[in-house]
C-alpha cells in the first residue's frame, strides 16, 4: 500500500511530499526523499524492545520507577536533547523539568543557539520557505551547505524550486554563496566568496557600514575586496526578494552570536531598500520546534533553569555543555539525542559519570553508557506528532507503520505522574 | 565620560564587627546565594543571618545549612571557602562591603547599586552584570562579560567601577551603559560590544573586534597595538586630558600608573561606522 504526502522528519527541511510503500507493517520503499531521508524510512526499527536498567532488560513500571528515583534523587538535574522528537514530547519535557525544577536545553544550544540571542538582540525579518519558493531573486547561503546537509532544500525551496513569481526557477535567480572553503554548494553558485576563517563578523559589519554608506580605509576584508562586497551590497540592494540562509559556519565560528545580530541587522536595514529576510538552516527535524515549544511554555529558547520554581535563561551558565563541563549536574534525561557523540569531550565526560537517563529508538552511543534506557516510537514513522519546519511552520508527522513501543509523550507523562507520586 | 569619584569611598573594615561565612562543604552543584547582601545582614541576628534563603542546585535551603555564620547585624561580610559554584553573591547590594577570600562564581555583584565587593580570586562571568554603582575589585582573572548586559537586554552596566588586576574574558562590557572597567591584563575579543558610552581601560592586550557596534564610549588600550574592526577610523594623535584625571584618581587608589601613560600621546579612532561613530578608542603612542 502507498501512502502519500507523508513528511519526512529527518532534517529541517521537513519535505511533506514523501510516498511511502508499506507491506505487512514494513516499509518497503520510498519515493522523493533524499537518500538521508530514505535510510531513515527504510531502517526503522519495528521490533518490540524492552527498557534496559543497569544492564539488564525490565517491564515498562520498573524501568519507569527507576528513572524517576534516580530524577528525584537528583539536586540538580539536566533535560537535554529535544531536536528530534515531537512538540507534544517537548512539552511533557519541559512540564516534568518544572516539576522536578530542572535545566532543560536542547540541541540548539551546540548549533543555532547563537542565531536565538543574535536575534533576540536584533529581531528577525523572517519569512516561509513558500516565499522563497515564490518570490526570491536573490538567495544567499552564508556559512552553509545544503547541497550536502539539506538534500532536498534547493529543489523544494530556495534555487531550482518554479514558483509564481520564478517561473523559471534557476534561471531567475541569483545565488551567492559565502564560505571559508569551497563546498559543493558553492559550485552551484552564480557568486562565490571564499572567506578566510573566523573572519565572517568583519565581512558582516562591513558590508552594514558599506550599506549605510560609511567611508572606510581599508582595501580587502576577510579575503575579500571591498569592490567584491561593494557589488554584493548593491546586488543586495536592487533584488526584489532577497534571502540569507545561513548555518553552523556562522553561528559556531568567530562573532558567533553578534554575528548573527549583524546579519540580522543587514537584512533588516535592506528592507528599507527591497524586501529581504534571514533563516537559519535547521538541522535536525524539530530543532525549530524545540526552540518554539520552549518559548511557548517558557518564554526562552533554550538554556532555562527551573530551580527557583520559575523559568531562568542565560545560555553559557544553562546551556548543557556548560553545565556538563562544570560538573554542575548530578543527573540526566536525554531525549532523542546522542550527545556521547557529539559534545565536547570534558561534557561528555561528566555525562559518562552522572546517572543518565535515555528516551531514544536508538541504542546510540549514549543509550549504551545510560543507567536507564526507554526505547520509545519514532515520530512521523511509527508514531504521530507535530514538527515545525526550518521556517517555523507546523506540519502534522504521520504514522505510516505500527510499533509496540510507546512515544516519548507517553514515556514522559508515566516519569512525571511517577515523580508526582 | 561618567563620574568616578562617587564610586571611591573605601570604608576601612574592622574584622571583629564583620559578618563571616564559610562554605561547610565544596561542591559542585551550584549554589545561588544572592542573600548574601550586606542590606540583608543588617538589623539581623546571627540565626536571623543563618535563616536567610538559598537554594543549593534545586532544593531551597538556608545560608545556615551551607555556611558556617559568624557575627551580626553587619554590612561588613566576609566570605570563606571553595566559593567557585556559589552563584550571586552581593547580587543588588547597595552598601556595606564584602569580602570574598578566594574564587568566587557567576553573577558576582550583579545589579549592585553601592558599596564594594573585593575578590581575593578570580571571578566568574557576568560579575557585575547591570551594575549600577559602587566598586567591584577583582585582585585575580574575571570571566567573560564582565559589566555586560544579560543576554536579550538592551543595556549593561549603567555606573559604578570595576578593577581587575588579571585578565579578563569576552565580551567585557558588552552594551555597557555608563561607568569604568579597568583591566590591567589582558582582555578577549569584543570588549565593549555595543556600548552605548562608558569607559574600559585595558593595560594588557585588547582582544580584537573591541568596540563592535559601539555608539559612544571610550575603550583607551594602553599597549602600544590593537587589531581593530574595518568599520572604525583614524582620527588623530593626541594627549586626552580627561584620561590624566582618571589615571590621577586610579593613581589615589592605590594603583601605580606609570608616567609614560599618564603624559604619553594616544592614537584616536572612531566608530562603529555601523552606528553613531562617536566611540573612540584610544591606542598609546609613545611620549
Ligand atoms: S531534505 Fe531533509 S526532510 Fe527532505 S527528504 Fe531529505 S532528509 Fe528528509
Amino acid at each position: 500500500m502507498w501512502i502519500e504526502n507523508v513528511v519526512c522528519p529527518f532534517c529541517g527541511c521537513l519535505c511533506d511530499d514523501i510516498a511511502v510503500e508499506v507491506e505487512d507493517n514494513r516499509i518497503k520503499s520510498v519515493k522523493r526523499a533524499c537518500s538521508n531521508g530514505r535510510s531513515v524510512f527504510l531502517h526503522a526499527p519495528t521490533e518490540a524492545r524492552r527498557p534496559v536498567v543497569d544492564g539488564k532488560e525490565v517491564d515498562w513500571p520498573d524501568a519507569i520507577d527507576a528513572a524517576a528515583r534516580i530524577l528525584m534523587k537528583s539536586a540538580s538535574p539536566l533535560i537535554y536533547g529535544l531536536s528530534s522528537t515531537a512538540s507534544e514530547a517537548q512539552r511533557k519535557a519541559i512540564a516534568l523539568a518544572d516539576l522536578l525544577g530542572a535545566s532543560i536545553d536542547s540541541t540548539s544550544s551546540i548549533c543555532h543557539g547563537p542565531t536565538s540571542i543574535g536575534i533576540q538582540s536584533q529581531g528577525e525579518p523572517t519569512c516561509t520557505l513558500g516565499e522563497v519558493k515564490h518570490r526570491s531573486d536573490l538567495v544567499i547561503f552564508w556559512g552553509c551547505n545544503p547541497v550536502e546537509a539539506h538534500m532536498r532544500h534547493f529543489a523544494r525551496y530556495s534555487v531550482l524550486a518554479r514558483g509564481k513569481f520564478t517561473p523559471q526557477g534557476r534561471k531567475d535567480r541569483t545565488v551567492v554563496v559565502v564560505d571559508v572553503r569551497p563546498t559543493l554548494t558553492a559550485r552551484n553558485a552564480d557568486i562565490f566568496l571564499q572567506l578566510r576563517p573566523g573572519s565572517d563578523y568583519e565581512v558582516l559589519i562591513t558590508l552594514r557600514a558599506m550599506l549605510k554608506g560609511a567611508r572606510l580605509d581599508v582595501a580587502e576584508v576577510g579575503g575579500v575586496s571591498v569592490a567584491q562586497l561593494a557589488d554584493l551590497v548593491e546586488r543586495m540592494k536592487r533584488c526584489r526578494f532577497g534571502v540569507v540562509f545561513f548555518g553552523m559556519g556562522v553561528t559556531q565560528t568567530g562573532g558567533k552570536h553578534w554575528s548573527i545580530a549583524e546579519l540580522v541587522a543587514l537584512a533588516a536595514e535592506l528592507n528599507a531598500h527591497t524586501r529581504f529576510n534571514v533563516m537559519p538552516m535547521r538541522g535536525h527535524g524539530n530543532v525549530a520546534g524545540a526552540d518554539c515549544t520552549l518559548t511557548w511554555q517558557t518564554g526562552y529558547p533554550f538554556a532555562v533553569n527551573f530551580a527557583r520554581g520559575y523559568p531562568q535563561y542565560n545560555p553559557g551558565e544553562f546551556t548543557a555543555v556548560d553545565l556538563l563541563a562544570r560538573q554542575e549536574v548530578d543527573a540526566a534525561l536525554i531525549i532523542a539525542s546522542d550527545p556521547m557523540a557529539h559534545l565536547p569531550r570534558q561534557a561528555a565526560e561528566h555525562l559518562n559519570r552522572i546517572p543518565t537517563i535515555v528516551l531514544d529508538p536508538e541504542m546510540n552511543l549514549t543509550a549504551r553508557v545510560a543507567r536507564v534506557v526507554l526505547p520509545t516510537a519514532i515520530y512521523g514513522i511509527s508514531a504521530v506528532g507535530t514538527a515545525y519546519r526550518m521556517d517555523n511552520i507546523p506540519l502534522p508527522l504521520k504514522k505510516v507503520v505500527n510499533s509496540p513501543q510507546p512515544t516519548d509523550e507517553q514515556v514522559l507523562d508515566w516519569i512525571i505522574e511517577r515523580v508526582k507520586t | 565620560m561618567g563620574c568616578i569619584s562617587c564610586a571611591g569611598f573605601v570604608i576601612a573594615m574592622s574584622e571583629t564587627d564583620a559578618v563571616t561565612l564559610r562554605l561547610k562543604e565544596p561542591t559542585t552543584i551550584p549554589i545561588e546565594a544572592d542573600s548574601i547582601c550586606p542590606d540583608l545582614f543588617v538589623g539581623r541576628s546571627q540565626a536571623g543571618i543563618e535563616s536567610l534563603p538559598a537554594f543549593y542546585g534545586r532544593r531551597k535551603v538556608t545560608l545556615g545549612d551551607l555556611f558556617t555564620v559568624e557575627g551580626e547585624n553587619s554590612d561588613q561580610v566576609i566570605v570563606e571557602g571553595a566559593l567557585r559554584y556559589v552563584k550571586k553573591i552581593g547580587q543588588r547590594m547597595t552598601r556595606g562591603r564584602v569580602v570574598v577570600r578566594g574564587d568566587v562564581g557567576l553573577h558576582l555583584g550583579a545589579y549592585m547599586r553601592g558599596g564594594e565587593i573585593v575578590v581575593e580570586g578570580n571571578a566568574g562571568d557576568w560579575a557585575g552584570a547591570h551594575m549600577q554603582g559602587g566598586r567591584i575589585w577583582i585582585r585575580g582573572n574575571a570571566g567573560h562579560l564582565l559589566g555586560a548586559a544579560y543576554r536579550g537586554e538592551k543595556r549593561g552596566m549603567n555606573g559604578g567601577v570595576i578593577i581587575v588586576e588579571g585578565n579578563a574574558g569576552r565580551e567585557v562590557g558588552a552594551l555597557m551603559r555608563r561607568g569604568l572597567i579597568v583591566v590591567l591584563g589582558d582582555v578577549d575579543e569584543f570588549a565593549g560590544v555595543r556600548m552605548i558610552t562608558g569607559s574600559i581601560f585595558v593595560s594588557g592586550r585588547l582582544g580584537a573586534r573591541a568596540g563592535a557596534g559601539m555608539k559612544r564610549g571610550t575603550i583607551v588600550a594602553f599597549a602600544d597595538h590593537a587589531e581593530l574592526l574595518p568599520t572604525f577610523r583614524y582620527d588623530c594623535r593626541f594627549q586626552p586630558t580627561f584620561l590624566r584625571c582618571y589615571l590621577l584618581q586610579l593613581h589615589a587608589w592605590g594603583m601605580s600608573i606609570d608616567d609614560d601613560r599618564l603624559e604619553g600621546f594616544y592614537r584616536r579612532y572612531h566608530g562603529d561606522l555601523t552606528t553613531l561613530g562617536k566611540g573612540e578608542i584610544l591606542i598609546y603612542d609613545q611620549r
